[in-house]
């Protein structure tokens, strides 16, 4: 019999439900890093864009505004300066540290086969990583509140969220990966664990490092910290994030085993201590003894060997499926980003070659190879992911091709043009510079180049836009897709 | 039933391709290390960047001020924006030479800053005014330390 529930009186009237302010339901966390990514990946190639149209024209659009506050007048201010430093910083903590959040947080309950052990908690992650992002971008356009060195520029309170964002992470990730299980945890998971302890330990001590009142570190060793931090953020924890994503998505996209687990390992740990030295390569001082410099010129030089191993495992792995190559979808997007991982690693190798960075050293040829591996491997990887876990998280189908061919083709073609622009620049700078090439000169040359990153960061832009429609009109509009739920008694292993 | 499946290996060991791949490559690297030692970093900013007396180091405000970020790691310049090294023989771009004419001793310290009648009808280029970030002498310690570049 209906009821109508305006007659209901007080006593009959269902209990209401409580929803709590973080939702413990499974997947939350990942869904709320992955959308957070998507919407940083818009905002830092939007910023991106700006970046490179200061490039070319500096003195086209620089704007302060002085607000006055209690503590004293502030400036705001949108400068060649300022905009750098937020495209660099959306870039690899907006998209990037989102992105690889979020795969972390799909991935790993995946793979322990069990659901996430302190849900709330990474979503309690979530949440402060993207205030903490939000309040530190904007105080990137305020000069007196920022901080010096690069991707080190937040404030300290800032620093302070974003730290304990990486702790609760780190705590969920750990008691998940950690619960007892019959079988060796699967390669992604070491390289997961790698990269968010090195991010929480390497953030840490940037933060530290800053903490001016109470450590007091020359302005010598501070920026060494800063160089460091840098790169290392580079080479252990936006690589380790993306190559842990990419051997799961192209097993679980290719439906087959992986190639070999000897092999997996074997890349893991060449990569592992590699990774962990060649930052040393950015320690270049008078104070520092050129062995240890050159201990990390070396290993920068050998990182290209666990790159060629993941690549040739995870291509071999693609055994008999080859035919899913040409279809649009996962593989391609994890394909794109093996291709730019060894590209990258071969490029920092001949770049750690004194002959050429005697000739390059000056150059923009280094924020060139870096803009390859973080625009171009790293996020490859991600939408590689993005593509995969999207329809389980959602539980809908993507709503067409031509989108996604739009997003592979725009990303493939940004970070390339883009990269190679300022490398090809690089060396050409590098070889004026080395003919005592007058100023005038140079900066005519370079410009070109220089139009050839506008127009590789437009491409990325474009992608952002187009994998964030597509995520839009996949949840307003797609048909619902029977993916299993993570924690459900009993699934297919559609869930993966 | 099983929630999710494990991802499987088609084999456990490392094939003897990969195993002789990194033992040369490792063989190399260690190699060229040790043929490779002699040698010393040059500064991390040019040359010597410590104060003379106290008082702030020009890298930390070179730093903090962001000059990097446009004239380039050792700010020899890069594309648009011009090289830092040469100040002590005077400027380079062309928009500013009448003020190195009108004021040869402080003709950077007033450019830095910005803010005075001198320079305020020079085109910046999208150079910021650093006068209400950095103090004059904070200024100061830049363009002395400037003028040590090569």
């Amino acid at each position: 019999m209906a009821v109508n529930p305006k007659k209901l009186r007080p006593y009959d009237q269902p209990p209401k439900v409580r929803r709590p302010i973080l939702p413990n339901e499974p997947d939350n966390a990942a869904t709320a890093f992955l959308v957070a990514a998507i919407v940083w990946f818009v905002v830092a190639t939007g910023i991106g864009v700006l970046w490179t149209a200061y490039q070319l024209f500096p003195d086209v659009l620089t704007i302060r505004l002085n607000m006055p506050t209690f503590s004293g007048v502030l400036t705001f201010e949108l400068s060649p300066a300022t905009t750098s430093s937020g495209f660099w910083n959306s870039l690899a903590y907006g998209w990037l540290g989102n992105a690889g959040l979020g795969a972390v947080f799909f991935i790993t309950p995946r793979l322990v086969g069990r659901r996430l052990i302190g849900e709330t908690m990474a979503s309690a992650a979530a949440a402060l990583w993207n205030i903490g992002l939000l309040a530190g971008l904007t105080a990137i356009y305020v000069p007196q509140l920022t901080g010096s060195g690069r991707l080190t520029e937040f404030p300290i309170p800032v620093d302070g969220v974003l730290l304990l964002a990486l702790l609760l992470a780190n705590v969920a990730f750990w008691r998940t990966a950690l619960a007892p299980t019959d079988r060796i945890p699967y390669v992604s998971i070491w390289y997961f664990g790698v990269a968010l302890l090195a991010l929480l330990g390497l953030f840490g001590l940037a933060t530290l490092a800053s903490l001016e009142p109470f450590v007091k570190l020359s302005d010598v060793a501070a920026a060494l910290v800063n160089g460091f931090y840098g790169r290392a953020l580079e080479t252990l924890c936006l690589s380790g994030l993306a190559i842990g994503t990419l051997y799961y998505v192209v097993p679980r996209a290719a439906n087959n085993p992986v190639y070999s687990w000897g092999l997996a390992m074997l890349g893991w740990l060449l990569w592992l201590g590699l990774g962990t030295l060649a930052p040393l390569s950015t320690l270049v001082d008078t104070s520092v003894p050129f062995a240890i410099t050159q201990i990390g010129n070396v290993a920068t030089f050998l990182l290209v060997l666990p790159a060629f191993l993941v690549a040739a495992n995870l291509l071999l792995s693609l055994s008999g499926r080859w035919t899913l190559v040409l279809s649009p979808g996962t593989i391609p997007f994890a394909l794109v980003a093996l291709t730019f991982l060894v590209a990258t690693s071969l490029l920092e190798a001949i770049g750690s070659l004194g002959s050429v960075r005697a000739l390059v050293g000056r150059t923009e040829w280094g924020v060139g190879v870096q803009l390859l591996a973080l625009l171009g491997t790293a996020t490859a990887a991600f939408l590689a992911l993005a593509d995969h876990a999207f329809p389980r998280l959602l539980r809908r189908d993507w709503g067409g091709t031509l989108l996604a061919e739009a997003t592979l083709w725009a990303a493939f073609a940004g970070a390339g043009l883009a990269g190679l622009a300022l490398i090809s620049g690089g060396v050409a700078h590098g070889s004026l510079l080395a003919q005592g090439a007058p100023a005038d000169e140079i900066s005519g040359l370079v410009f070109w180049f220089r139009l050839v990153l506008g127009a590789g960061i437009g491409l990325s832009a474009l992608a952002a836009a187009v994998v964030a429609l597509n995520v839009f009109l996949m949840y307003t509009s797609a048909r619902p897709a029977d993916y299993a739920v993570m924690g459900d008694a009993v699934a297919a292993p559609a869930a993966h | 039933m099983t929630v999710h499946t494990p991802i499987e290996s088609r084999t456990r060991g490392i094939p003897r391709w990969a195993l002789a791949v990194t033992g040369v490559m490792l063989l190399a690297g260690a190699v060229f290390f040790a043929t490779n030692l002699s040698g010393s970093n040059p500064p991390i900013v040019g040359g010597s960047a410590e104060p003379s007396s106290g008082g702030p180091n020009a890298v930390s405000i070179i730093k903090a001020a962001g000059c990097q970020s446009c004239h380039g790691p050792d700010l020899a310049g890069q594309g648009p924006f011009p090289s830092l090294h040469g100040v002590k023989d005077g400027p380079v771009s062309e928009n500013l030479q009448q003020l190195g004419t009108d004021h040869p001793e402080d003709w950077a310290n007033l450019w830095i800053a910005g803010t005075d009648p001198a320079v305020a009808d020079i085109d910046r280029g999208g150079m910021p005014a650093f006068g209400g970030q950095l103090s004059p002498e904070e200024i100061a310690t830049v363009v002395e330390y400037l003028k040590t570049l090569p």
